[in-house]
């Protein structure tokens, strides 16, 4: 009988080892979870998108949907440039910068 | 859902995947090493790095997931899959989707080791020393990021601890207690060899 106590031991170490691999793993996900948000929020403020507007141009919105080569390293808005989130003019084609990773 | 929010989330995700590779790439060095002590035994070393090594191909599959549909990029799922087949940033994405793969090989073969034996299952995990800086690479080269601050931080962080724990593995001697029986055993049977 002795000699099971310290398999009990190890058994009872083991048991919290494997808890503790649980909780660790699911405070992981948790937190990478909340980290792409937050990440995500870091990225849209630091580089948002463009809209830039074209007032010498007469296409339609829908213009914009699928460019051919979008450019994803634009730098934040200047004057004539505005936030992704907004349209840009009612009588000018709006071109979301966007895209990659 | 906005073309610009699966954007944001590509970026995120991106990022954060990175942060758990790095992870999983320096929990590896230290379970072999087997490091452990009294209240970290070493198969929470190892449960920890296969589990974080699964996580990194849940948020993998979500930065690839979030870049495809988006329908501004209209990348396709061609070019998440085979490396150089992306009309967009060719060369930058190509490296993403070999890290991408070689790291479904690594994961995968691990979960088959019983299978396909020990030593091609070393072979193949050492591939995940390619698949680490080729992601950071690919990173640097294809995210929209990464002359930011917070990205250009992360990476650094991310570098250093791979690099510590490398150089860690170089210079701490084993924890393994059979490594030096080991080594004399091999050497005494080199000898008669000779």
């Amino acid at each position: 009988m002795q000699s099971q106590i310290p398999i009990q031991a190890r058994a009872k170490a083991r048991d919290a080892a494997l808890r503790r691999l649980n909780r660790l793993t699911a405070g992981v996900a948790v937190g990478a979870l909340a980290g792409v948000g937050g990440l995500a929020i870091v990225s849209a403020q630091t580089i948002p998108g463009t809209k830039t507007a074209s007032s010498a141009s007469s296409s339609t919105p829908s213009d914009t949907s699928t460019p051919a080569t979008p450019d994803t390293t634009q730098a934040p808005a200047p004057a004539t440039l505005q936030p992704s989130s907004g349209v840009s003019s009612s009588s000018s084609p709006a071109h979301v910068v966007t895209g990659g990773s | 859902m906005s073309n610009s929010v699966l954007w944001y989330t590509t970026r995120g995700a991106g990022t954060v995947t990175l942060v758990l590779l790095t992870a999983v790439v320096v929990l590896g060095i230290l379970s072999a090493l087997r490091a452990q002590s009294a209240n970290w035994p070493g198969f929470l070393t190892a449960g920890l790095h296969r589990n974080l090594a699964l996580m990194t191909l849940v948020f993998l599959a979500l930065h690839i997931t979030t870049a495809v549909i988006d329908p501004f990029t209209n990348l396709g799922w061609a070019a998440a899959l085979i490396p150089f087949a992306s009309y967009y940033r060719t060369f930058w994405l190509g490296l993403g989707v070999i890290a991408f793969e070689l790291l479904v090989a690594v994961v995968v073969t691990s979960l088959m080791r019983n299978v396909i034996g020990l030593r091609a299952w070393r072979a193949v995990h050492w591939l995940t020393y390619a698949s680490w800086p080729i992601a950071v690479i690919h990173g640097f080269g294809t995210g929209t990021d990464s002359w930011s601050i917070w990205l250009i931080a992360i990476t650094i962080v991310c570098a250093a601890a791979v690099g510590a724990a490398a150089l860690y593995r170089l210079i701490a001697p084993s924890a393994d207690p059979l490594a030096a029986p080991r080594t004399d055993f091999r050497a005494a049977v080199q000898k008669r060899e000779l």
